[in-house]
């Protein structure tokens, strides 16, 4: 009976090729959008996890918060080999870590003024960094030397310097002196977004020269792992390890580092050395409205499109279902089921839906992966939302084949109503004569 | 003595058209014996099709009651309905209603796969033996459109034949044949019902075709006025 109903519905839409074409389209057409769209927010949180880890955060963090006073922290991790050495066997997954500095400075050159996030980077220890980094000026070598400061393309150009040229820096000590380096510049990066918009490199002894830090003080212990998605578990685990070692350690909280550094932390009441463990999400969470934005835009917009499609679909089936009433009729009539009827017409929709979204997924993945192989650079602007520089959309078959099955789902339940319809027909419609 | 196949008694049917009620069939008493071949006759809008609507079960009387093979059809629920009507009545309609998009032996395999008792060989051995039967055995495969009206209402009769039940029903089958077509429709079924023992039941205006028949039920205006044997009736 099965096979005869998918004969039956399959024959039923090749019947009315142009207008079950049309709508075919219109199903694929919103499929494409909906393929096109969770590749391009996947290609975000990709472009995003890739660059923002490495550039400014680990996959997880060993971080922490030192208070002087109760009122003046400093966002820095005291003796950081301490507590690493306790817990570092608990991370099998680990592949690489490396410390990093963290601080603050205005940035004075003869062209000009800027704020920068700095990060005291001990090149040697991070074979990940020239693979996130793409030197246009200079060479990225000489950032090993002390004295030194990478800089992306719009700061160069905002403080009109070059590779050679020197900058000073003035930073608040954590004693709240205020303190300055000059630093000559090593390199000039290509940008990465918005992330490249306030974020810079010094060698790490520079930045704790800068803040009058002690050797072996850092910012935070970044922990590359061989799969980013374990991130909250080894998370998870190290804050657990490092209270059971004795340490002081902070809960979790979903907010980067220096927002609790000027929100949160000082207003605590408590001195001295805190840890906090945190992962590469929590440090990203200021941008992550930017994703989820995007993702509401797309999902709108793809709501709208739906609704649309849904309307054309019980339009078109309740015409296919009047102009077929004499059928339907007769096949009540000669002892076809209720529910053997909606089952006929529902069959119709869900064929016609995943035909539609079935080609509108391939159509959607070529796009893609044309727009992905032409490598379009994308405008300013756009590069500093989206995080990317070139359209990177990222497929996923999963998301694809999930894509396909909402849209066949959502086609077979707009198509109840026309079906109900359907089945409620009287078996004696099928004895009125022609007319 | 077996049970009649149909038994209508003081059955009435009033069809409401907006504020006017239309008394369509009014204190009919009708018995049909297994084996019959019979014609309903009658003037256009005497109640000939709200009758075989009435006994094919698509529709239930207003008052009375109308038995067909022993089942009360008012009492039945709707799948019980449907299931009487698939499973005791074939149907034959004027207009043939074949389905467009199955071929001859998709539409006569039809009510088989409904009923869900045959494997495919068993249904295939029924269809092909059905399709003998009615003369069509080399067009098995095309579509409705591309046969005549006279091979379309061959389908339609193999189609109400194929799962051997005791009582078809045709509205005025040839109404849309030329008078040979329709007369060799007619002995088609005449020759279905002397084989099997089917009865049939069936309605036309049409002289000619009703002198085929066992007996001749007369309607008009709702009532049944009259019943007699037709001159081509054979003595059974
Ligand atoms: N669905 C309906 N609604 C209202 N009135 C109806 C309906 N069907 C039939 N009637 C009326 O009932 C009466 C009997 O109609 P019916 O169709 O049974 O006659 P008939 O003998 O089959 O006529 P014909 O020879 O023209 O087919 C007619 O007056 C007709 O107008
Ligand atoms: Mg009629």
């Amino acid at each position: 009976m099965i096979a005869t109903d998918l004969f039956i519905a399959a024959r039923n839409l090749a019947r009315h090729t142009r207008r079950n074409l049309l709508l075919a389209a219109a199903i694929s057409g919103v499929t494409a959008l909906l393929v096109l769209l969770t590749g391009l927010t996947s290609g975000m949180r990709e472009a995003m996890l890739h660059s923002a880890t490495t550039l400014m955060t680990g996959h997880v963090n060993l971080a922490g918060f030192f208070k002087i006073t109760s009122g003046t922290a400093a966002p820095i991790v005291a003796d950081w080999e301490k507590p690493w050495e306790a817990v570092k066997d608990k991370v099998p997954e680990l592949v690489y870590a490396a410390p990093r500095g963290r601080g603050w400075a205005k940035a004075v050159a003869d062209g000009g003024s800027m704020d920068l996030v700095l990060a005291g980077i001990d090149l040697s220890r991070e074979p990940g960094f020239d693979k996130v980094i793409q030197v246009v000026e200079g060479s990225l070598a000489e950032l090993g030397k002390p004295g030194t400061i990478l800089l992306f393309q719009d700061q160069a150009r905002r403080l009109g310097v070059k590779p050679g040229d020197t900058l000073t820096l003035s930073a608040p000590t954590t004693r709240g002196a205020s303190n300055t380096a000059d630093v000559r510049v090593a390199a000039v990066a290509r940008n990465i977004g918005l992330l490249s918009a306030f974020n810079a490199f010094i060698p790490a002894e520079t930045l704790r020269q800068l803040y009058q830090l002690k050797v072996g003080t850092t910012g935070a212990v970044q922990l590359y792992l061989a799969d980013p998605a374990d991130s909250a578990k080894v998370a998870a685990r190290l804050r657990a390890a490092l209270r059971e070692a004795g340490w002081r350690v902070m809960d979790p909280d979903p907010e980067p580092y220096w927002q609790k550094l000027m929100f949160k932390v000082n207003a605590e009441d408590w001195t001295g050395q805190k840890l906090d463990v945190t992962t590469w999400e929590d440090e990203m969470s200021f941008l992550s409205w930017i994703v989820t934005a995007v993702t509401w835009l797309g999902n709108v917009l793809v709501g709208v499109l739906l609704v649309i499609v849904a309307v054309g679909i019980v339009n078109t089936l309740a015409i296919a279902i009047r102009e077929r009433t004499r059928e339907i009729g007769t096949l009540r009539a000669i002892g076809m089921q209720r529910t053997q009827v909606l089952r006929l017409t529902l069959l119709e929709a869900f064929l016609l839906g995943l035909g539609g979204a079935a080609m509108g997924a391939a159509a959607g993945a070529a796009i893609a992966a044309g727009l992905n192989a032409t490598g379009i650079e994308l405008p300013e602007t756009m590069q500093y939302f989206l995080l990317q520089r070139d359209l990177h959309l990222a497929l996923h078959a999963g998301r694809v084949a999930l894509a396909v099955a909402f849209v066949t789902g959502l086609t077979t339940v707009a198509a109840i109503w026309p079906s109900v319809w359907a089945a409620r027909m009287r078996p004696v419609t099928a004895m009125h004569h022609v007319g | 003595m077996p049970e009649p196949i149909v038994e209508a008694v003081d059955v009435a049917k009033v069809y409401q058209l907006g504020k006017t009620e239309v008394q369509a069939l009014r204190h009919v008493d009708l018995v049909v014996e297994r084996g019959e071949f019979l014609s309903i006759a009658g003037p256009s809008g005497s109640g000939k099709t709200t009758l075989l609507n009435l006994i094919g079960g698509v529709d239930v009387p207003t008052a009375g009651t109308v038995r067909v093979d022993g089942e009360d059809t008012s009492r039945l629920t709707e799948r019980a309905l449907t299931r009487l009507r698939l499973d005791h009545i074939g149907f034959i309609f004027q207009t043939f209603n074949l389905v467009a998009v199955l071929t001859v032996f998709q539409n006569v395999e039809f009510p088989l796969l409904l009923q869900g008792r045959m494997t495919s060989a068993e249904r295939r051995r029924r269809v092909e033996t059905l399709l003998e039967s009615v003369g069509l055995a080399g067009h098995a495969r095309h579509r409705p459109s591309e046969l005549s009206g006279g091979q379309r209402q061959r389908v339609a009769v193999a189609r109400a034949l194929v799962g051997n039940p005791p009582l078809v029903l045709a509205d005025e089958p040839t109404a849309n044949l030329d008078s040979k077509t329709g007369g060799t429709i007619i002995d088609l079924m005449r020759e279905m019902n002397r084989r099997d023992g089917t009865t049939f039941i069936f309605s036309t205006h049409d002289p000619k075709v009703m002198s085929h028949a066992s007996a001749i039920v007369r309607l008009e205006d709702g009532r049944v006025i009259g019943r007699e044997s037709a001159q081509g009736a054979e003595a059974r």
